[in-house]
């Protein structure tokens, strides 16, 4: 099982595609959405990314268009595969194991 | 909004552009996608934060793309190199010795021409002096005098020094000991910008005629003689006899401008020196943005100057200005350039070699390209891929190499017998480790583009079609593995030649007629207490005595003193003229001159054609003399030379005129090599104490060295012994470099020679595996296998005389470049371009025999089966 090797761009990614399929502007546009602009990745490092995640096979491109708002057919869109999903839950239970150990050391505070 | 609408805004068109710093294959993939990103954010926020967003990611991550593609095309390129084995086995082990060789020759390059001379900004330093237009041999030295005139009159050079070595003899302080010493004027040390360690250097002052006699050691001589001592500036030490004060010590990188150990101050008096006593030689330094063309102009208008004003010493010799490095460098300079000529044909030949294996590689992996063609990748990808794999391979040939070479380099410094000047320092310092890297891959780039594009025009259709044996690869292939094969045999040819050559020529030079018997002779240096033992009467008492002490060991048969033990250290020349024949000063010929006691011919077995030897009787009347057979035929050819008149020196200085009373045979006294000056030989006397001494010895001479310095001791236990070596010892030494030089070639053919014979042992194989269904045909039709058999051979022994010619006329062409290195051997040595071919066709015929007699030895029924 990988540990801890998804960087926060990239989970930032999964996560997005988490709810829908998406293609790539629509992530982008989540992710700045779900942060409040916080995380704004650039097209290059998205493209990066989602080249990375294609080839670990954890995301895949869609043959179809499941976002008709936008219908330029060649726009590709992006699903999370079952791999993709367990790799990003296990990075939500490390993050998640991370932030007990924070608190439970007094780093962070009990309730946030 | 659909934003397939989107307008092509010249921001985006530049997006657009910036976008090529991607590897292709990215661009191919993402560069739409990217467009149609950055177009929507663009139209979201219109703002130069997106631009800069946009640009600074591409920045960001194209160079990571670029290092992701060569991570793996190098992944990839390793799988494929472990997958099969052998080759790439071969492949590095030719790689590692091409490189190593290379590797190895150019560090006795950078030692011998590139390194910079360990001393203050060394560029700017430069050798002054003159030389004969008419004689080679002189060449370098300045006479005193002008020398004294060119430090006055010179604008464009500053510290100029002059400097002339010597052994002295140290003596207090633990035993007397000889060392070897330079006697240099202040500018020496100013020029070479070297500080002491301890003290002070020489100053002006300190060279005047009756100036205090001042001393510097070198380090090396501080520590083992004086054991570092602090105070040793002010203290007294006796040198030759005499006390001096040390004023200083110098650092342990200055050697100059050998492996000097004790410099003295120059206290020449120009009065009493002569314009035409050539015995010094001379440094300075450029001034800042002097030129050495500028220097040397300057030093032929004074030189000329010098010359008009003192008309009765003008010898006509002509002024010399090299950078101090050229000058130290330039006995080797030519061997070196022959060596890295030769190393860079082997390394060819291994490139060659190991192209050859890729291209045999690459035709067999036509199928896997066309494949991948057939997917998608394009000409350039596959090319990258084929690159990548030479480079790796071609690096870690270079890692292998250098290790060789760095195992190698100690070996091949044992091969040289003479104690070199320590500047030069030889080892794989960064220029060295630079040099195997760029050769690395400059190699890979040879021996890997071949096949990468080679195998690149892939004829998908055929590739595909000609199913598993896509290996034959077709004509293309064929015609470039002929080609490596017969270039790899021309080459090797050349190297052979070169070979023969540097072979012929050293054993010529040790199996020639020297004039005398070198085996069983020792020579040594006697250093006797100048003070206790004047020239005269008393040092003629110790030479006789000493010589009848010597010459009654047991073992011993005979010794004599000398002033020149042949091919020793020891040059005393003198102009001459011959009475009635006067001549001016620059028209006066050179010869040996040496000092003899009576026995010296016949401890040498240096037979006496006419006349009679030397006697005791001719050390009251010494001027008589012997001369070589060369000396009397260039000076009365045809005639005796017995009863001739002789006299030495400048008309001006009218010395005593000598007779000669006997000839002598020729012999090898001043070179081994090339063109050497007869000798004369004059009688010691009263004047001249020789002080070599030669012992010829019944048994083996190095056995008796440890008797004699028992009885030198016993004689006067003051008596220095030094250089005490025997003459083939001598002889060994001055002829290390043509040693070198073949030994060297001889390993390059060597390896040269296996590396085509591999080469073409696995053309051939090659060829035979491809067409063993065809010869199983052929034999299941009832061809012999003889006849197979000499079609194979036919085939293999015509890429190899195709080789053999090609080589041939290069090897013709390139052994010129020999031709100052070989002694009595013309570059174009009948015996060496006879054997050459033999050799090269005889390793040729194994190489190419193995494989076609395998070939029929194929059982027919199991090809066609296979098939």
């Amino acid at each position: 099982m990988r540990t801890f090797s998804l960087s926060r761009d990239t989970f930032h990614i999964l996560v997005s595609l988490a709810e829908c399929d998406r293609h790539g502007y629509s992530i982008l546009q989540e992710i700045a959405e779900r942060t409040d602009g916080a995380v704004r990745l650039s097209p290059s490092t998205l493209y990066s990314a989602i080249k990375r995640l294609l080839e670990e096979g954890l995301i895949e491109e869609l043959e179809e268009r499941p976002d008709p708002q936008h219908d330029d057919e060649r726009r590709r869109y992006y699903r999370l595969t079952p791999n993709g999903k367990k790799a990003a839950l296990e990075e939500a239970r490390q993050l998640e194991k991370l932030l007990a150990d924070a608190r439970a050391t007094g780093l962070a505070p009990k309730r946030i | 909004m659909p934003s397939a609408r989107y307008r092509e805004s010249g921001i985006l068109r530049l997006y657009r552009h910036c976008l090529a710093l991607y590897p292709s294959e990215f661009r191919d993939e993402y560069a739409h996608e990217l467009c149609l990103t950055f177009a929507d954010r663009w139209r979201e926020e219109r703002s130069p934060r997106v631009w800069l967003e946009g640009m600074s990611g591409i920045l960001q991550e194209a160079p990571k793309e670029h290092l992701h593609v060569i991570l793996k095309d190098l992944r990839y390129a390793l799988r494929i190199l472990r997958k099969d084995t052998t080759v790439t086995l071969a492949a590095l082990a030719i790689l590692a010795l091409g490189i190593g060789a290379t590797t190895l020759v150019f560090s006795l390059a950078n030692g011998l021409l590139l390194r910079p001379l360990p001393y203050a900004d060394p560029g700017r330093i430069v050798a002054v002096g003159e030389y004969s237009p008419t004689d080679p041999n002189e060449y370098g030295q300045i006479s005193f005098l002008n020398f004294r005139d060119y430090q006055a009159r010179a604008r464009l050079v500053e510290n100029v020094g002059i400097y002339s070595g010597y052994s002295v003899i140290l003596r207090g302080d633990g035993g007397a000991e000889t060392v070897s010493a330079e006697a240099i004027s202040d500018g020496v040390l100013r020029s070479l910008g070297v500080a002491p360690t301890l003290g002070r250097i020489f100053t002006r002052e300190d060279t005047a005629p009756n100036a205090a006699r001042v001393v510097i050691l070198s380090e090396e001589l501080w520590t083992r003689r004086y054991s570092r001592d602090p105070q040793i500036a002010g203290r007294s030490i006796e040198v030759d006899s005499a006390k001096r004060t040390v004023i200083g010590v110098m650092p342990a990188n200055l050697q100059f401008p050998s492996n000097t150990q004790l410099w003295l101050a120059d206290r020449s008096d120009p009065a009493k020196s002569a314009r035409t006593d050539y015995y010094m030689r001379a440094i300075a330094r450029l001034k800042p943005g002097v030129t050495v063309e500028q220097a040397a102009s300057e030093w032929e208008s004074i030189l000329e100057q010098i010359h008009r004003e003192n008309q009765a010493t003008n010898n006509n010799w002509k002024a010399l200005v090299t950078p101090l490095r050229t000058f130290e460098a330039q006995d080797y300079r030519k061997q070196v350039i022959a060596l890295l000529v030769a190393v860079a044909l082997l390394l060819a030949i291994a490139c060659a070699n190991v192209s050859n294996l890729l291209v045999v590689k690459a035709s067999a992996r036509g199928r896997e390209m066309a494949v991948r063609m057939a997917m998608g990748a394009s000409r350039t990808r596959l090319v990258r891929q084929l690159a990548s794999e030479s480079v790796l391979l071609g690096l870690a040939g270079g890692v292998l190499g250098t290790g060789l070479a760095y195992v190698g380099l100690p070996a091949l410094l044992s091969l040289i017998p003479v104690d070199l000047p320590r500047w030069m320092k030889f080892s794989l310092d960064g220029r060295v480790l630079l040099f195997s890297l760029a050769v690395s891959l400059a190699t890979s780039l040879a021996f890997g583009l071949v096949p990468a594009f080679g195998s690149s025009v892939v004829d998908l259709s055929s590739s595909l079609k000609e199913g598993g044996r896509a290996g034959s690869g077709g004509g293309r292939h064929k015609l470039l593995r002929g080609g490596l094969v017969v270039g790899e045999v021309a080459l090797s040819v050349i190297l052979l030649a070169g070979a023969g050559l540097t072979v012929r020529s050293f054993l010529a030079l040790r199996a020639q007629n020297l004039g005398y018997n070198p085996d069983h002779v020792l020579s040594m240096d006697v250093g006797y207490p100048d003070q206790r033992y004047p020239d005269g009467p008393k040092a003629h008492e110790m030479l006789r005595r000493l010589t009848a002490d010597i010459s009654s060991l047991p073992g011993v048969t005979s010794a004599a003193f000398t002033t020149g033990v042949p091919l020793g250290q020891d040059r005393w020349s003198r102009i001459y003229a011959i009475e009635g024949r006067p001549r001016a000063l620059k028209d006066m010929p050179w010869t040996n001159h040496v000092v003899v006691v009576p026995g010296y011919f016949p401890t040498l077995g240096i037979p006496l054609d006419e006349g009679r030897d030397f006697t005791e009787a001719d050390y009251d009347n010494p001027h008589v003399l012997v001369v070589t057979r060369a000396f009397a035929r260039i000076n009365w050819p045809g005639e005796s030379a017995v009863g001739k008149h002789v006299r030495f020196g400048p008309p001006a200085n009218n010395e005593a005129w000598f007779t000669i009373v006997g000839v002598a045979a020729d012999n090898r006294h001043d070179v081994l090599k090339g063109h050497g000056r007869p000798v004369v030989y004059r009688p010691y006397s009263a004047d001249i104490t020789p002080s070599s001494l030669l012992v010829r010895t019944s048994g083996d001479p190095a056995k008796m060295v440890s008797a004699i310095r028992v009885r030198m001791r016993a004689f006067d236990p003051d008596i220095a012994l030094d250089h005490v070596i025997t003459l083939p010892q001598l002889i060994e030494q001055a002829s290390w470099q043509d040693r070198f030089l073949a030994i060297l070639f001889l390993a390059f053919a060597v390896l040269a020679l296996t590396l085509a014979a591999v080469g073409l042992y696995a053309a051939l194989s090659y060829t035979v595996s491809l067409h063993s269904r065809e010869i199983g045909i052929r034999m299941a039709l009832g061809a012999s296998s003889a006849s197979v058999q000499g079609m194979l051979l036919r085939q293999g022994m015509a890429l190899a005389v195709a080789g053999l010619a090609i080589g041939l006329a290069g090897a013709l062409a390139m052994t010129r470049l020999l031709e100052s290195q070989l002694y009595t051997i013309s570059p174009s040595d009948p015996i060496t371009y006879a054997v050459t071919p033999l050799v090269l066709l005889a390793v040729a015929t194994l190489a190419v025999l193995v494989p076609a007699r395998r070939a029929t030895r194929v059982d027919p029924a199991i090809v066609l089966r296979s098939e």
